[in-house]
């Protein structure tokens, strides 16, 4: 199995802008690579360019050892020569062919015989569970039948990459789930590489052997999910991933929690004018009342106790401080009112520090 | 920072936007044009582009040169050479003594009689519109569709319908039914603009009812209601909510009865001939077969302006109404229905009148008529089967009953092959270049082919034919000749059909989307397997939905063929013309009879095929 590799590539469609701009990224062989990134970050474009539905601006890509598409060497292979296989957020089954006549359209294009074009087709509907809709035609399918047939027929070819342009988000949660373990189980029989696009960061994180965060046609991170959730390299990435979002302190001001972080930096920097803002996560928080956060290590947050929101298996806390809300999560309902003293503690490890450009800085003992 | 890999640029979103100026960095040309010509959709619009500035743009304007070039004719009188530029035309249709007749009396007459059709027709249709939508009258659902039939025949059936019963001794051939009667029919109420204005009320009432009929079903009733809340009454919010908001489609109503009264022939021919009334279309007719190829140029780009003007005006509102649709927004309210209660039966009357007078007793007449010996007698021992099935009629040259005539069979077997070849053509194609126009990277390219094949919109009929008569009519390059060929009879109903076709075509393109073909794609399809295996089966419903609807709007097209038929090549249209010039009421009313019966009954099997019945949402 082949791995990708996209070198500065660029892909303009004649605007200002560029769609993609000078990606860099390599794919390794039999990884599970999820694009993650808000609507209209590119990842879509990645994608299609990947597969050959969009040639290239600039740059190069190349599969294996081939390169597929460059401007320089004047290479573009189409994508019917690519042997990529690609699942399209609308699943794009053709609705006049049925179950069985979708997976099969590629398989007759390989000049197999009907036999083992049978034989193959029975199989990877009997593994998908849609062996007995074999007959039925596409508009006669619940979504989540018609997911199953989209992966079908990409399998049947056993191509040697895998692309899936946001195929979950149009199926309900629970069917959601169900297709995540699906892929997961596929990609670790078949070994293959996948790239897989998506804005939902539970999918990235439960799904990718590592992602690549991207943001308006720039990709900002590659790792592994929790080495991303652990260490956001800049303040997009920090604020991009986690529910409820990661608490940001912008160093601008004298409220309360301002003062707070400048206390918690002073000693740890030099220069504090370089320092752009702070984060911590909830649920790297914990709330303590006033004198037993006395004197305790790392980010102290003088708040107002505000409300508790129960979401099924934990609590979200809501606090203030200098005016500003920040939410954190507990496993248990926290034994305060908003009458009492209380402190918002974060160990100094847990505490995130970004520089005025954003970027996320290393700081002594965090 | 172990396992993170950097990306090798500093920042985040400064950089993103911060991107190149300008056009941004491209493929080399040399490259993109490779890339473009490989997908065949570049080398198809290309192709398309090719064929039809030949068919559509060099027809037009080889016709306007036409107004403006010394004709072999006029060499004497302009004392110049073939060919060298000249005012003559010009002169001779707007100020020579004979401008008068040429021009500016047409011009009143279309003028008046498209004034007066559309202020009746606005009655009419907005009367029956709001009564079919807006209340509780009976029979709402099969009126929906039974008033939108007329729109389904031939506009020029109602005049021979007319002429049946209200021809006088002015006309020689067989008398009409009143003056048989003895009642003395006078010539302004036989022939001319007021029965010419009453038929194309009746012929184009279902473009108000349908246009008018919409938007009021569309409209959320509550901006009414809200009017009626603060205060106003029934008759205040009329004028100030609704018909304001309606305004962009009555617009459109007339702007594109305006269009096709000023392209009208037909009508205009059968019953302005005998007063020696002529409209734009008429004149030009005559122009071209007084062998005035000039001043037929000069009449053809008249009336191409003014249909240009037209659909401008009617784009123009297009685009006000899009904004009116955007303000009512999410209304979901639905209408209110007036309850009617003793004025109940009188709407159902006034609408079943309506249907009576613009449908059931023009076919009804025309069908007695064909049964009759002598018309206006309705004595049992006059009626008769003979001008259907009879032999050796007294008829001189047209001696057979229509089901065995020979000059029948030959123009309605002319008539199916030729419009049908044409339809087939313009199916696929406009298939083709509905497909080019929506896939083509290329702005220019689709741009360029969407408004070309607009333009045979804005030319009517007759003027188009004209075009294709100025430039086919003699040998030109390799091509000959085609004048009296089945070739430019296949050629202009295709052409004319194009605007239609195409539009259809990017439609079904449109909804079908790119994704289908790019996973057959992705399975390893090239561009011909993927359009015959996926693009063109998936569309073949679509296909045969714009075949039938070209072939049906051909089939029933007179003016686009009436000046390129000759004798030997007609089809239904002009033979039916041909036998009422003859004065052979019977045969003549019996071929647009059969005309009528098969465009009627293939407008309503597109609507079964489509399963979108045109007056669906109006009824009930």
């Amino acid at each position: 199995m082949p791995s990708i590799r996209l070198e500065n590539i660029v892909k303009n469609y004649g605007t200002e802008t560029n769609a993609v701009d000078r990606l860099n990224l390599t794919v390794e062989d039999g990884d599970f690579m999820c694009l993650l990134g808000p609507s209209g970050c590119g990842k879509s474009t990645t994608v299609r360019m990947i597969a050959g539905l969009e040639s290239i601006t600039a740059g190069s890509l190349s599969i294996g050892d081939q390169p597929v598409d460059s401007p320089e060497r004047s290479v573009f292979v189409p994508p019917e020569k690519r042997d990529i296989g690609l699942v399209f957020q609308s699943y794009a089954l053709w609705p006049h062919l049925s179950v069985a006549q979708n997976v099969d359209y590629g398989l007759k294009l390989r000049g197999q015989s009907r036999e083992q074009r049978r034989r193959r087709v029975d199989e990877v509907t009997e593994k998908l569970g849609i062996g007995r809709y074999r007959d039925r035609y596409p508009s006669q399918l619940s979504g989540g039948q018609q997911q199953r047939v989209a992966l079908a027929r990409m399998l049947a070819v056993d191509p040697q990459l895998m692309l899936l342009d946001e195929p979950l988000s149009n199926l309900d949660s629970r069917l959601r789930l169900e297709m995540r373990a699906e892929l997961k189980r596929i990609h670790g029989e078949n070994e293959t590489t996948v790239v897989f696009v998506t804005h939902d960061q539970w999918e990235a994180m439960t799904l990718a052997t590592r992602v690549a965060v991207m943001y308006e046609g720039v990709l900002q991170q590659v790792g592994s999910p929790l080495d991303i959730y652990d260490r956001p390299i800049n303040r997009f990435v920090a604020g991009f991933l986690g529910v409820p979002p990661i608490n940001f302190i912008d160093l601008e001001g004298d409220a309360e929690h301002v003062r707070a972080a400048r206390e918690f930096l002073s000693g740890r920097v030099e220069d504090l004018d370089r320092i752009g803002s702070l984060a911590f996560r909830p649920e790297t928080a914990v709330l303590l009342p006033a004198e037993e956060a006395a004197g305790a290590e790392g980010l102290v947050l003088p708040v107002r106790f505000d409300a508790v929101m129960p979401t099924g298996g934990s609590w979200t806390i809501d606090v203030l401080s200098g005016g500003r809300h920040f939410y954190l999560t507990s496993l248990h309902r926290p034994p305060f009112t908003d009458a009492d003293d209380v402190r918002v503690v974060v160990p100094p490890e847990k505490v995130h520090v970004f520089d005025i450009h954003e970027n996320r800085t290393e700081v002594q003992g965090a | 920072m172990s396992t993170t890999e950097l990306n090798s640029q500093p920042s985040t979103r400064q950089i993103a936007l911060a991107g190149p100026r300008g056009k941004g960095p491209r493929r080399p040309l040399g490259q993109r044009f490779r890339l473009a010509m490989r997908n065949p959709v570049t080398a198809i619009g290309v192709l398309g582009l090719v064929l039809f500035a030949y068919l559509i743009v060099a027809p037009i304007v080889s016709l306007l040169l036409d107004g403006f070039v010394v004709q072999r004719r006029d060499m004497a009188i302009t004392m110049a050479d073939e060919g060298s530029p000249t005012s003559y035309y010009l002169w001779r249709v707007f100020l020579s003594p004979f401008a008068w007749s040429i021009f500016w009396e047409p011009l009143l007459n279309t003028l008046g009689i498209a004034f007066g059709s559309i202020v009746l027709v606005l009655i009419v249709g907005i009367t029956a519109a709001w009564l079919l939508v807006r209340t509780n009258m009976w029979g709402r659902k099969w009126l929906a569709t039974a008033l939108i039939v007329p729109y389904m025949f031939p506009s020029w059936t109602f005049a021979l319908a007319w002429l049946t019963i209200f021809k006088n001794r002015r006309s020689g051939g067989e008398p009409g039914w009143l003056e048989v009667m003895g009642i003395a029919v006078p010539d302004w109420l036989a022939y001319g603009q007021v029965p010419i204005i009453l038929i194309f009320a009746c012929h184009f009432s279902p473009f108000v009812i349908l246009l008018v009929g919409n938007a009021l079903k569309r409209f959320d009733s509550t901006l009414e209601e809200s009017s009626r809340l603060l205060g106003a009454s029934r008759m205040r919010t009329t004028f100030s909510i609704v018909l304001p908001i309606l305004r962009p489609s009555l617009i459109s109503a007339v702007t594109l009865i305006l269009a096709k009264v000023i392209g009208e022939f037909g009508v205009a021919y059968i019953l302005g001939l005998p007063v020696n009334m002529n409209v734009l279309a008429t004149s030009l007719y005559r122009n071209i077969y007084s062998d005035q190829a000039g001043s037929a140029a000069i009449l053809a780009a008249v009336i191409v302006l003014i249909g240009a003007i037209s659909l401008w005006v009617d784009t123009h509102f297009l685009k006000e109404a899009k904004r009116f649709v955007t303000i009512s927004g999410k209304s979901g309210s639905g209408n209110t229905v007036a309850q009617l209660r003793r004025s109940r039966p009188f709407a159902t009357g006034a609408c079943l009148l309506l249907f009576a007078v613009s449908v059931a007793i023009p076919v009804l007449v025309l069908l007695l008529s064909t049964i009759m010996r002598r018309p206006g007698d309705f004595s049992p021992g006059n009626f008769t089967l003979d001008f259907w099935i009879g032999r050796d009629l007294p008829t001189t040259g047209f001696e057979d009953g229509l089901l065995f005539n020979t000059e029948v069979l030959q123009a309605a077997w002319n008539s199916f092959w030729i419009v049908g070849s044409a339809a087939v053509m313009a199916g696929v194609v406009g298939l083709l270049i509905g497909y080019v126009i929506v896939r083509s990277p290329y702005r220019w390219l689709s741009t360029g082919l969407r408004q070309m094949l607009f333009l045979p919109y804005l030319v009517p009929g007759i003027a188009f034919a004209a075009a294709y008569l100025s430039l086919f009519s003699e040998q030109r390059g390799p091509l000959p000749a085609l004048y009296g060929t089945a070739a430019i009879l296949i050629l202009i109903y295709f052409t004319e059909q194009m605007p239609f076709a195409s539009r259809a075509g990017i439609s079904s393109m449109m909804q079908l989307g790119s994704e289908p073909e790019e996973a057959a794609q992705m399975s390893g399809a090239r561009w011909w397997k993927r359009f015959f295996t996926i693009v063109l089966p998936i569309q073949k419903g679509a296909l045969a939905t714009s075949v039938l609807m070209a072939f049906i709007s051909g089939f029933k097209s007179l003016s686009l063929v009436i000046i390129l038929a000759v004798p030997g090549m007609d089809v239904l249209t002009t033979l039916s013309i041909r036998l009422l010039d003859f004065g052979y009421l019977q045969a003549g009313n019996g071929v647009v009879l059969v005309i009528a019966a098969i465009s009627f009954l293939g407008t309503y099997t597109v609507q079964k095929i489509m399963k979108t019945d045109l007056a669906q949402g109006l009824g009930g």
